[in-house]
Formats: C-alpha cells, structure tokens, sequence
C-alpha cells in the first residue's frame, strides 16, 4: 500500500467520523424532545445536553440550538433543576436576546421563568448585513442593535488598531435600534479602504451589564463614475478666408504680367508699343481691387451664431462640473462585515 | 484647302448643334480698338512700315451646351506713323467653333482671313486657327481675366514669298456688372505673322479693344 492510499483512506475516515457527528447532533436533539414530550426529562436532559456539546462545526445552528436550549430549561425546570433551567436560559438570552419561547408549546410557568431571566440578563446582539453598498451621505450603512432588556450603549466605529473613527449612537436601547453610517469620518470624508471595527459597548460598565459585541467591517472604496465633457461645438467660420482673397490676387497679377509678357511669347525680338500696359496695368489693378473686395472680413451672423453655441456649451460644461462634483461628494462605499464576536473587556 | 477646312469645320459644328439639348442662345459683340501694324514684307530694302488706326467690329455667337461658333467682322483704316501718306484698309473675317471642356478652358477652331486693301493692291492672309483660353475669375464670375493663345495650323498670303508661322495671343479683362444682360471687355491682342523664304519678313499686328458683348450668359 502506497504512502497516498493511506492518506486517502485516513482522510474518507475523519469525513465519514465528522458526518456521522453532526446527523448525531440533530438526532440527539429529535430525540430529546421526543423524549421531553413523553414526559422522560432525565433522558430528554442528557439527549438535549449531548446535543449541545457538539463542536461548532457540526453542531447545531444557532436556530437549533435556541431550541435546544429552550426544552432543555423546560426539561431542567420540570426536572426541579431551577438553576440549570435558569442558566440555559441565560445562554439562551445571550446568543438570542430576541428570541421568546412559544407560549403555545411551553407551559407558562416555563415562559414566566424566561421572562424573568431575560429581564435579569443583560444582552445585546449586532445584526449587520454581509454585504452592503453605501453612498456616503445618500445611502447609509445600517446596522440593528438587539437588546434583551433596557440598556445604555454606546455604538462606535474605529479603525483595526483603535483609532476613533464615529461614535454613531449613544443612548438607551429598549429592544431594537437601527443604527446608520453615511460613511464619512468625523473629519466629513469618505472613510478609506481598510478594516474597521463597529462595537457596541455599555456606557457604564457593569458585572450584570451586557458584554460588549463587535463586527469586523471591510471597507472598499468604489470611485463613481463621472460624466464625460460635452463635446466641443462645431463653430462656424467667423472671417472669410484670405485663400479666394489672394487667389484674386493672383489671377489679376498674373494675367497682367501675361499682357505685359504677350508680345515676347508671341513675337519675339520684336518691339511692340507700350499698349500692352496700359491692358497690363487694368488687369493688374482689377486683381487688387478684388483682392480688397474679398479680404478676409468678420462674419457677423456667424460670430453671432457662434456665440449662443459657446454659451450653450458652456453651460453645459457647468452642469457636468456640478454633476461630476456632487458624484465625487457621494463616494461609493462596499462593506463587507464579519461575524458578530464578543468585544475583548477594555477594548474602545 | 479651304473646302476641305470648311467641310472640317462644319463637320464638327454639326454634330454638336444635333446633341445639343439645351436652347442656344445668341451673343453680340460690338468692339472698339486701335491696332499697331508694324509690316516688313515689302521687297528688300524698302524697310519696316508702320501704321496704326482705329478699328471696329463685331461678332454674333451662337451658344449652346459649352459649345458656340461664332462669326465675327472688324475693319479699320490704318495711317503710316510717319506722317506720309500711306494708308492700309483692314478688314478681318472670322469663324470659330469652339468647345469648352472645362469650366475655365474654351478651345477653338476655325479660319481667320484679313486682307490689307490699298488702292493698288490686296494682301490677303488666310489662317486656320487652332486656339486655347484659359479663364480665370478674379472676383467670382462678375470679373474675370483671361489669356489666349493661338497658332496656324494652315496659313496661306498672296505674296511671292508664301506664309510661314503664324501665331498670336489675347489677353483681357472680362466685367458683367451684376443683374446686367451685357457685359464689358478689355483685351489686349498680337499676331505675328512670317513669311516663308522671305528672310526676317514678318508682320506684327497689335491691338487694344475694348468691346461691349450683349447676352450669351
């Protein structure tokens, strides 16, 4: 045998062991309060505690173990066992100050026994969502603060090494709070990337008062998209063009130069009269006279035109600068949170 | 020659006028001018003569689809500068056929005869001319310029000597004043004319003419 069968073979028994555990888990549980039912509470007491022991990998979710929890006080309760009824029901309170036992399925003196503990615990959960998108002043982190009876809390957002970020409630919580954050600092700026920490805190710390909660919150900054600039307008031409000016020009000259010129072309070393300039000279002088008559002058109506254009763009160059800049003032915020742990004692 | 040059001429004047599809128009030229005439083909050693006189003319135009033929007529008298008493009749008869293949080129064909009348005697030139125009506007189409030049793809004269080469050239100023059916010219022409086996026996001609020209546009 091989050094990889036998890991192989190691690995499919410590699966089948692990499987086998957590069926055991819910087994143990079914058969608890089967055994509640039938009025057997010494082995509904071992079933419901053997179901509990499990470790958290393939123990009982925490809807399950609220349940768990809530027949075995009531088995303990009717075992004569008040304080271990009383202390499964402050575990109870602990991992769920929300919860309450059915009235319809428990008797009342189980519920009055709940109640009384619930009042004498202190307990206070954090319920964030996974993942949660904020826009900074727009659109808020929200966090719910559960409490099992009054209590005085102060919930604050700090950096991963402690460093204060917000205080975001200080108060009396009765049962619930929602609790938001617009993602900006105490400064008024978007919160930077990082790791923070929202803790939920007594505001004076006591040995019956709550223990203090905290969610690790991942914090990415998403950059918002801002608008493009309008295009350029296509502006109309606000001069004439000095091209058909000097083309004029050109034509004139070069036609009278040819005048002047003809006779040589023509008849050559012969000499002709002056006749020639003075048609030299007209078509000359005509090629200037159209020169000024098509120097480049301003186009009114167009420069006309132009302008609304250019103020046209300009303000909506200004709308995009205004939009751009309340885009950029909403920065996007993507917050991943952590499971809710139990704060370390001193920590702020 | 001249039968078979006129048979050539019509010939290509005919088909034009058949495909033309556009109406012809007529066009009238009335010119004023006076010419230079500076002619050594008399004997050797009588010299150069020179005479000079006003002339005027006229030619009608027929257009039609880029094409025309135009006939034309001018005549003058033209007095020796010398103060003697030598005087030449010229009289100068035209006709052109001419096509415009481009915007601003015209080129033509057609005979040319002018004859120098003095009481004793009638020197008769006949061209058959070749010739291009090149117009160019000056500003847009109301005033424009434009240079032609022209050879003799056949000459004869009634000399002893014979013709030899013969050639010339025009150019001008052409203004139609705007919503006007007529417009104005000023042109600037000279001819030189050779005689074969004559030695240097040529005749310069050289001409201002200014022309008033009515429709055609």
């Amino acid at each position: 045998m091989t050094r990889a069968s036998v890991v192989l073979a190691v690995s499919l028994l410590m699966c089948g062991a692990r499987v086998s555990r957590a069926q055991s888990a819910s087994d143990l549980l079914r058969q608890g309060v089967q055994a509640y039912q039938t009025l057997e509470y010494d082995a509904a007491a071992a079933l419901l505690e053997r179901s509990l022991r499990r470790d958290s990998v393939t123990g009982l979710a925490d809807s399950l173990q609220t349940w768990a929890l809530t027949y075995l006080a009531a088995t303990e309760l009717f075992r004569g066992q008040r304080d271990s009824a009383v202390a499964a029901f402050r575990q109870l309170v602990l991992l769920n100050p929300r919860y309450r036992p059915d009235e319809l399925v428990f008797p009342p003196q189980v519920t009055n026994l709940f109640q009384e503990v619930r009042r004498s615990t202190k307990a206070v959960a954090v319920v964030v969502p996974p993942v949660s998108t904020v826009r900074t002043r727009l659109d808020p982190f929200k966090a719910r603060l559960l409490t099992s009876s009054l209590a005085d809390l102060t919930v604050s957002l700090a950096r991963e090494d402690g460093t204060p970020v917000r205080e975001l409630y200080s108060g009396p919580v009765a049962d619930s709070l929602l609790v938001s954050w617009d993602g900006l600092t105490a400064a008024g700026t978007p919160a930077d990337d990082g790791r923070y920490i929202l803790r939920v805190m007594p505001r004076s710390p006591a040995a019956d008062g709550p223990r203090a909660r905290q969610v690790v919150l991942d914090v990415k900054q998403q950059p918002p998209d801002t608008l493009s600039w309008p295009p350029t307008p296509t502006l109309l031409p606000e001069r004439t063009l000095t091209g058909p000016a000097v083309q004029t020009l050109a034509a004139g000259l070069v036609a009278g130069a040819a005048v002047v010129a003809l006779p040589s072309l023509i008849a050559q070393g012969k000499d002709a009269t002056g006749a020639r300039y003075a048609v030299g000279a007209a078509v000359g002088v005509s090629g200037l006279v159209g020169f000024f008559a098509r120097k480049p002058r301003p186009l009114d109506a167009n420069v006309r035109a132009n302008a609304s254009q250019r103020d046209a763009w300009k303000r909506s160059v200004d709308v995009v600068k205004a939009e751009n800049a309340a885009r950029l003032r909403t920065m996007r915020l993507v917050v991943r949170a952590g499971p809710e742990t139990i704060a370390e004692r001193g920590s702020q | 020659m001249r039968i078979i040059g006129l048979i050539g001429v019509l010939a290509f004047a005919a088909p034009v006028l058949v495909i033309s599809q556009g109406r012809p128009t007529l066009a009238f030229r009335g010119d004023a001018g006076f010419v230079w005439l500076r002619s050594d083909t008399a004997p050797a050693g009588a010299g150069a003569i020179r005479l000079r006189g006003p002339v005027l003319g006229g030619e009608g135009r027929l257009v039609f689809n880029g094409f025309s033929v135009a006939l034309g007529l001018s005549s003058g008298t033209l007095q020796a500068t010398n103060q003697t008493s030598t005087k030449r009749d010229l009289i100068e008869g035209r006709l052109l056929v001419a096509a415009r293949p481009l915007p601003w080129l015209e080129m033509s064909v057609g005979p040319l005869v002018r004859a120098y009348v003095t009481d004793a005697v009638t020197e008769r030139w006949v061209f058959w001319q070749a010739r291009a125009r090149v117009d160019a506007p000056i500003v847009t189409s109301g005033l424009a310029s434009y240079v032609e030049l022209w050879r003799a793809v056949s000459s004869q004269v009634n000399l002893v000597a014979g013709a030899g080469r013969v050639q010339g050239g025009e150019a001008g100023l052409t203004y139609h004043p705007p919503r006007r059916p007529f417009s104005l010219r000023l042109a600037y022409r000279v001819d030189d004319a050779t005689v074969r086996g004559g030695g240097d026996g040529s005749q310069m001609l050289e001409a201002i003419t200014a022309s008033l020209v009515v429709g055609g546009r």
